[in-house]
Parts: structure tokens; C-alpha cells; sequence
């Protein structure tokens, strides 16, 4: 698709001079007058019974405006989807790290020695903290009343919990005849892959800053859903919407970790009992401590091949670990559990089961990838594999298989704007795939996948034409450093005919913006975007049909008029036109203000068929595909894998502004590689034993391999310009592909993550042993 | 405890202040000088957000104290402009991508910037190697790296 003046080129951000600068107000930052310092108590034990709570010598301490507990909060459960939390616990803790109590003072060293003071009496019960073991039916309970829990109608969401068990909810997806399926196999293999852990990491911790007063709540955060903070907090303090407002402040970093409201209802309730307004930023070792990154899966898999290279069936079970409580996993073991697990194939009979199990640990939640990438570990790893025992090569063997346009995914949808076969091309001809000699220890592998936003979501956006031209867009969703404001921006120029320092946008602010559903899913430029390209249609409809009027006595309609370089002009007559400017004077003083609105739902729902996982509609919003090369040398002395390059193509539909598009790739990438050789959350007696950036290592600018990035465009026919999401993909496959990469080199297959140089040297030393025999 | 005179030259003004001897200099950038570009994202001097110049040398400001400060010339992100104009850094980190979130971008530049007063041409290694005291999660730093060595090729000292 050929570009626009604006659409389509590589644009600063508009935010930018403000991040370089140091001048951008972030949720760290934000301040209000007289405001107060609030500090979280937090659980010390894994499960236990809460026999009494006592902050009465709290309260006495000098410069301690508020202690909260439970008993200042409405008694009733809360969630995004299954509501099985309290905002601060009652009765029971589920987890080391869950907020018990909370404190605000007029500084933080007050309010942390009113935390010293207040007195919480246990009564410990036996915790799980393995999700295979809590699967157990001798497992101790950690939700008693799963059974009566209620779900959250915000926004659909497919549940299913079973009663009496540890399990929040299983999904299950029947198609074809598995049995059957497996029998037309030449080749069959089983294996088992553990992915863990990690944490998103993002550089800003969550911050809140709440004012609570009769008429008014006002919050500002960094969330990456403003519109589903404010639900959360009218629903919970009983306030009609239009008395609460949330404001985000500017957000270092999300990538799904600021989703999850826990800190404004605490702040708002501090606030409340205070009449201060409260500040609440947690400590990196917070959030380490109560955000649990993302869910870590065993995934069982078994599939089956005939000898000229097709599959004929796929099984997988897959166990997430929840954690305490169901919050996005419940997304996560259906989205990336079921709807995309069996990966970017055709597999005629499939049969999948996934399993969000509770534990006594914090509980994960969405992060970057949505799970895709603890799946693809496991279905791209054993395709190596199969390929390998097939005698075939592992391209030509994904090629096979690849879904094409028109195909049906594994829920029954029918697919649309496919690109597997192209993007596995360009990766392998990029590689000069099985063409170059490669050198001892060093090892190559190409993987592929899919990834989608989630159906059925909604975005909509207003646009005000000032009576100079220039544009005010009003938008919704977050800027979390995607690039938003920046895409959203550039759609509204180029419809609108004027330059991007002309567009101001305001962004998630729930009093001042349309609705959206916020950032999260890869969603926003697909969506929004669409929303903002129809509200800008609509201003300049509104535009053109002035123009037209103040035209006359020319005959001369809407229809044929044309706005472009800031003039609204006869597009047969290019000279005959206004300024752009003119026009716009001339709407406000005729009292026709321009105001231009735009709306976009994406296709689709989650409501499968709870027995064959069917769907007579899309499960997605938009389907998007990749590939990705790596190359790797591993060193047997030390066990330490170096990634000598990344090579990946990736199907954005169109890349509205490809710098922000590689960026967006380019990050993914690298958390990829921090899942793939460093990091993982790791626990002791559900206690995490690496909560600082000194034990948890993330890669730095002295590890970043080299990256290719190549941008696929197969437009998407609902997509603005063709646009589809792509923010997520790029972390998905990193894990498999290094994976597949070392055992090509060294004919080790390790089945659980992180490649660390432990599990290398063990991994080496295994085969070394077994070739001596 | 109790508070103490302390005079600190930041951005090249200089400013009096009562302050606990306990307090890091980050604290006082932040909070008493309102200088809220350096960022906090740890607490253990690992991730750099915090990155500022101590006569000229990049440090973790959560990890020293203001009163360590006090003889030294101090540069936070908001002394990088001059008369208005962007720091080459600054212009090279907003074209080439090298901010996403921003939140790590004030430290990142003002590492860049110490290496590149010390070191007008530095290799791609060096460049990693003055950058891996400071974190990011957004870009995969290959953009930062790009940015920092495209002032360095310019020759773009202020």
C-alpha cells in the first residue's frame, strides 16, 4: 500500500521533546497540594486465616492521617474477569506479598513505621505453590467458594471454573477426530516444556495519586486502561461514573503489567478516610512482590505427521500457574491456551485443554505476548523436532503446514490477510537458509507463529476542528510508549490535510475523551486508529459540506470537494477552493462548530462452544504472523549461549510510522531474549527470592544482539490503511528459535526456560555422558 | 536528626538547602529542587534511571548522599538544553527512536553525554559498555546505541 504525506512515514514521536527533556510528568511525578505518602502492609505468610487486625497503635503515631483495612472497603469481591479478590484481604491471604492493610502520613518514613505498628494475628494454612500439584485432588483449597464467585460483565470474557478444585477456569477446544488422527500418523512424539516466569519490568513502578472529596473522585494513574479504572472505582464507592474521573499521567512503560487496578482503590480509600489527597508508588521490591509477571505454563504436547511431512493431529495440555487470584489468566488460558495454541498450522484434529490453576503465589497477569510465547516454546520446539525424526528440513516442513488465506483456525473462524508462507520466506532467504556453512558450536533455526487482539473490543474518538485548522483529537487509550499519540496523530493529519505539529492529542482521560478500551492486546492502532480515521472523515465531512455552502453561489456539492494542504478545494478545479482555515473560522462563527466523532468495534467474540472450543464468529479482531531466524554460538566451556543475530519478518499490515513499528518489534524482541537466557521470577516457599534488579537480570545495552527486522505488509481489509496489531508478536517466538538454534548446534534439546548457563552445562554434560557410554 | 545547610551547584545555578544528612541526592533533586526528570526505578542503584553527572562522570544519584555532592558541578536532564535548543543527544534520540516510555531516557542521554565528553569517538563497544548501567525495557537499546554513536559520527558536542 503506497504511503501518505504523513501515514506511513517515520515520524518522531509527539511526545518526544518531553521524554528527552526530562519535562514529562509521569505517575512518579504527579503531585497535589497537602497531599500524603501511603505505604501497603503486606502479607508475610503464603495462606493463612486473618484472625484479627489491630491498627489502633497506627492511627496514635504522630503525622499518620489514615490507616485502611478491609473494613473500610465495601465487603465484596473483586476482578477483571472472575471476582475472587478483595482490594485489601479478608478473612484470608493467598499470598506472601498480598495487601493487608494501608497507611497514609505526611512522609513515607511515618507511614513505614505505622506499617511496624499495626497488628495482624494468622492462623496458617498448608499453601501449594506448584500448579501440577495444586491440580491434585488432596491439594489444599484456596478459593473455598470458587464455585459462587461471580464474573465481571465488563468486557466478554470466556470462564470456566471448576467447582471444588483449584481450577479458575478450563478451557477446552474438540475439532476433527483426534483418535482417528493420530492413527493416519507415520510419526507420533510427546514431550513436555516448562516455561517461567518473568516480570514486565517496565522502568516506572505503578503510581497513583488519589483526591477523594463528596462531590468528586479524581485519579491519576499510570494504568493502561483509564475507562476500566473508573468502572472499577464508581462500581466500588458507589458513584454514578460521571463522578469519577481518571486521568493518566504519562506512563513509563506497561507492556500489560498496568492493566490491573490494585493500587487506586487503595489510594482512594486512604484519600476518602484522610480528606487528603494520597500519593502511592511502590518499591521495584513491590512490585516484584505483588505483581506477578506473567503466568508460567507446563505444556504437555503430543502431534503426529505422516512421512511426506503433514500434521494430522495435535494434543496439548497446558498448565498455567495463576497465582492467588484469576485476574487476565483467565484471558491468557483461553486466548493463548486454546484460540492460538496450536500455532499457525493446518491440523485437521486437534485436541486442547488448558488449565488456569491456583497457587499460593502473587498472581500473574497480561503481559506482552499474552502467553503466546510460553505455547510457541513448546509447539515450535517439538516441530524442530518432528521435522528432525521426519528426515525433513524444518522450513519445508512449516511450509507444509502453513495456514493460508481462507483457511479456519482452530476455533472455526475463517482467516483473512495470511502471511505465514511469506514471512518464513523472507526470514529464510534473509538467512541464506541451508545455502551457508556454519562453524562448530554454532547453531540456526527459523520459527513461526501467529498472534491477534482480542475480539469484540471498542475504541472511539472525537476530533475538534479550532478556527485557525489546526486539530485537538481526544482519544482514550494510553500512551504507555508505544507510539499512540504519535500513529493516532499521524491518521488525523493526513485525513485532515494538515501538518502533525497542528494535531494536539489529549489521551486517556476519562471527563475529557470518548471511550476506549484502553491499551492492551495489541489493540490500539488497529482500533482506535480506525476510530480516529472516522472521526476525522466525519470533521471533514462537516468541512467540506461548510466549504460547499460558503461556495455558492458556485454550484458545487461535498462529494466533489477535496481537503489537502490545508485548503479545502474543487478536486476538478484545483485552483477554485478556501483555505482550510477560513472554513473552519467561518463553522465556528455560523455556529457550526466542528466536532467529528468516530467509532470502531472489533470483529468478533469469546464465547466458544464450552465443549469444542467452536465458534460460528471470529475469535480474534485481527490475526497477525511472523517469523523469526536466529543464529547463536554457544561456548562449551562456559555453557554461555551468545545470539550472534536476530533475524524476524513480521506482517503489520501497514506500518503507519515504521520507525515506532521496528521499535515496537526491536523491544520485543529483547524481552524475548531476557526470557530466553535470563530471567525468571524465582520462589522459595512461596517467597520470591529475586525481587530486585541486582538478582532479577534483564539484558543491557552490552547484551543486545543484532536484529534484523523486516515489516511484512499484507493489509488487513478492516485494518485502518490496512494496519493490524503488532506490538506483542515480536517476544513470542525468541525462546523457540534460540532454542531450536542451540540444539542445532549442539544436538541438546533443554525443555525448560530460562537457557541459562546451568541448565547448558548440565544439558552438554548429559550428552557428553550418554556418547562415553 | 536534624537538618544542615547545604549548598549544591546543579545546572549551573546554585542553591541552599536544609537537608538530613541521611538524604540521597536523588531526594533533594526530586523533592527540594523539583528537578523531577531524574527518575526513580529502583532502589539498589541498578537500573540508572536516576543517571546524573557529578562533575562530568555519570552516577546513580539513589546512591549517593546530597551531602557527597556538594563540591562538585552537577548536571540533571534539565541542564542539557542550551537557549532552547535540544542537546544533539536529545535530537538523536528522538529521530532515530530511542525513546519509547521516556522514563529511562533522561539517564540514558546523560550516560551517552558523559561518554562522549570523555570520549568524542567511541566504538559501538564503548558505547555499550558506558549505556549498561542503565536500563531499558522499551527499545531493545539497539536504537539508543544508534543514537549515541550518530552524535559521536557528527562530531555533535555541545
Amino acid at each position: 500500500m503506497s504511503n501518505g504525506a504523513i501515514v506511513g512515514q517515520s515520524l518522531p514521536l509527539v511526545d518526544g521533546v518531553e521524554k528527552v527533556t526530562g519535562r514529562g510528568v509521569y505517575g512518579v511525578d504527579v503531585r497535589a497540594a497537602g497531599m500524603l505518602f501511603a505505604r501497603i502492609l503486606r502479607s508475610p505468610c503464603a495462606h493463612a486465616r486473618i484472625l484479627h487486625i489491630d491498627a489502633s497503635a497506627a492511627e496514635k503515631i504522630p503525622g499518620v492521617h489514615a490507616v485502611v483495612t478491609c473494613n473500610d472497603l465495601p465487603d465484596r469481591r473483586v476482578g477483571l474477569a472472575l471476582k475472587d479478590e478483595y482490594v485489601l484481604a479478608r478473612d484470608k491471604v493467598r499470598y506472601i506479598g498480598e495487601a493487608v492493610a494501608a497507611v497514609a502520613a505526611v512522609d513515607l518514613d511515618t507511614a513505614d513505621e505505622a506499617l511496624k505498628a499495626i497488628r495482624v494475628e494468622y492462623e496458617e494454612i498448608t499453601p501449594v505453590f506448584d500448579a501440577r500439584e495444586a491440580l491434585r485432588e488432596d491439594a489444599p483449597r484456596i478459593h473455598e467458594e470458587l464455585a459462587h464467585y461471580q464474573q465481571s460483565s465488563y468486557l466478554t470474557r470466556f470462564i470456566r471454573p471448576i467447582p471444588d478444585s483449584n481450577v479458575a477456569s478450563h478451557i477446552k477446544l474438540r475439532k476433527g477426530d483426534i483418535a482417528a488422527g493420530f492413527r493416519l500418523a507415520d510419526v507420533v512424539l510427546e514431550d513436555t516444556f516448562y516455561c517461567p516466569r518473568i516480570h514486565h519490568c517496565y522502568m516506572e513502578p505503578h503510581a497513583v495519586l488519589a483526591q477523594y472529596t463528596p462531590d468528586k473522585i479524581t485519579v491519576w494513574s499510570n494504568g493502561q486502561r483509564p475507562f476500566d479504572i473508573r468502572t472499577y472505582m464508581a462500581d466500588l464507592f458507589g458513584l454514578p461514573m460521571s463522578k469519577v474521573r481518571v486521568i493518566n499521567t504519562m506512563i513509563g512503560g506497561g507492556f500489560g503489567g498496568k492493566i490491573t487496578a490494585k493500587l487506586e482503590p487503595i489510594a482512594v480509600a486512604l484519600s476518602r478516610k484522610s480528606q487528603r489527597p494520597v500519593k502511592l508508588v511502590l518499591t521495584r521490591q513491590e512490585e516484584f512482590q505483588g505483581f506477578g509477571g506473567a503466568h508460567s505454563a507446563w505444556v504437555k504436547i503430543k502431534s503426529g505427521a505422516t512421512s511426506d511431512g503433514k500434521l494430522t493431529a495435535r494434543e496439548m495440555e497446558v498448565t498455567w500457574d495463576a497465582g492467588a487470584y484469576a485476574d487476565l489468566g483467565v484471558s491468557v488460558a483461553l486466548l493463548a491456551g486454546v484460540v492460538g495454541a496450536s500455532g499457525p498450522y493446518r491440523i485437521p484434529n486437534l485436541k486442547l485443554d488448558s488449565y488456569l490453576v491456583y497457587t499460593n503465589k502473587v498472581n500473574p497477569t497480561a503481559l506482552r505476548g499474552m502467553g503466546m510465547q510460553q505455547v510457541a516454546w513448546a509447539v515450535e520446539s517439538q516441530t524442530d523436532l518432528l521435522a528432525e525424526k521426519l528426515g525433513m528440513d524444518p522450513v519445508e516442513f512449516r511450509m507444509r503446514n502453513a495456514l493460508e488465506e481462507g483457511d479456519r483456525s482452530a476455533t472455526g473462524e475463517i482467516l483473512e490477510s495470511v502471511s505465514v508462507r511469506e514471512c518464513l520466506k523472507k526470514v529464510a532467504d534473509a538467512m541464506q537458509w541451508g545455502k551457508r556453512p556454519k562453524a562448530a558450536n554454532q547453531g540456526r533455526a527459523i520459527c513461526v507463529w501467529h498472534k491477534f487482539s482480542a475480539a469484540a473490543t471498542t475504541s472511539s474518538a472525537a476530533i475538534k476542528i479550532n478556527a485557525d485548522g489546526s486539530v485537538t483529537l481526544l482519544t482514550g487509550s494510553s500512551e504507555i510508549g508505544q507510539g499512540s499519540k504519535t500513529v493516532l496523530s499521524q491518521i488525523a493529519a493526513e485525513e485532515l490535510g494538515v501538518s502533525l505539529e497542528e494535531v494536539s492529542v489529549i489521551s486517556g482521560d476519562t471527563d475529557a475523551t470518548p471511550f476506549d478500551h484502553g491499551s492492551f492486546s495489541s489493540r490500539v492502532t488497529h482500533h482506535t486508529g480506525n476510530a480516529v480515521r472516522f472521526a476525522a472523515l466525519d470533521a471533514k465531512s462537516q468541512l467540506l459540506n461548510l466549504a460547499a455552502e460558503m461556495m455558492q453561489p458556485m454550484e458545487v456539492t461535498a462529494e466533489a470537494l477535496e481537503l489537502k494542504g490545508h485548503r479545502v478545494f474543487v478536486r476538478a478545479l484545483p485552483e477554485t477552493g478556501l483555505p482550510l482555515a477560513e472554513v473552519a473560522l467561518a463553522a465556528q462563527l455560523r455556529g457550526k462548530p466542528v466536532l467529528g466523532k468516530g467509532s470502531f468495534r472489533g470483529q468478533g467474540s469469546h464465547r466458544l462452544d464450552p465443549e469444542t472450543g467452536q465458534s460460528s464468529e471470529p475469535a480474534a479482531s485481527e490475526w497477525i504472523y511472523i517469523a523469526q531466524g536466529a543464529e547463536i554460538e554457544v561456548d562449551p566451556e562456559t555453557g554461555v549461549i551468545r545470539v550472534l543475530k536476530l533475524v524476524g519478518a513480521y506482517d503489520c499490515g501497514k506500518a503507519i510510522n515504521p520507525l515506532a513499528v521496528r521499535g515496537q518489534i526491536l523491544g520485543g524482541v529483547m524481552m524475548g531474549v531476557g526470557l530466553s537466557l535470563y530471567e525468571e521470577m524465582t520462589y522459595e516457599d512461596g517467597q520470591i527470592v529475586n525481587p530486585t534488579f541486582m538478582d532479577y537480570l534483564i539484558p543491557t545495552a552490552a547484551e543486545a544482539p543484532p536484529i534484523e527486522v523486516m515489516l511484512v505488509e499484507n493489509p488487513h481489509p478492516l485494518g485502518p490503511y490496512g494496519a493490524k496489531g503488532v506490538g506483542e508478536a515480536s517476544i513470542v517466538l525468541i525462546p523457540c528459535a534460540i532454542g531450536n538454534a542451540f540444539y542445532n548446534a549442539t544436538g541438546v534439546r533443554i525443555r525448560e526456560l530460562p537457557l541459562s548457563p546451568d541448565r547448558v552445562l548440565e544439558g552438554l554434560g548429559a550428552k557428553g555422558q550418554a556418547s562415553s557410554r | 536528626m536534624i537538618k544542615k545547610e547545604l549548598q549544591l551547584r546543579v545546572n549551573g545555578g546554585l542553591f541552599k538547602l536544609e537537608v538530613f544528612p541521611s538524604t540521597v541526592l536523588l531526594d533533594v533533586l526530586r523533592d527540594e529542587l523539583g528537578l523531577t526528570g531524574t527518575k526513580r526505578g529502583c532502589e539498589t542503584g541498578y537500573c540508572g534511571c536516576c543517571t546524573v553527572l557529578l562533575g562530568g562522570k555519570a552516577i546513580h544519584s539513589c546512591s549517593i548522599l546530597a551531602f557527597r555532592a556538594k563540591d562538585h558541578e552537577i548536571l540533571t536532564i534539565e541542564g542539557l538544553e542550551k537557549d532552547g535548543k535540544l542537546h544533539p543527544l536529545q535530537k538523536a534520540f528522538m529521530d532515530r527512536g530511542a525513546s519509547q516510555c521516556g522514563y529511562c531516557s533522561p539517564g540514558m542521554i546523560l550516560s551517552g553525554k558523559a561518554l562522549l565528553d570523555s570520549n568524542p569517538n567511541p566504538s559501538e563497544a564503548e558505547v555499550r559498555r558506558a549505556l549498561s548501567g542503565n536500563l531499558c525495557r522499551c527499545t531493545g537499546y539497539l536504537p539508543i546505541i544508534e543514537a549515541v554513536l550518530s552524535v559521536a559520527q557528527e562530531g555533535g558536542r555541545p
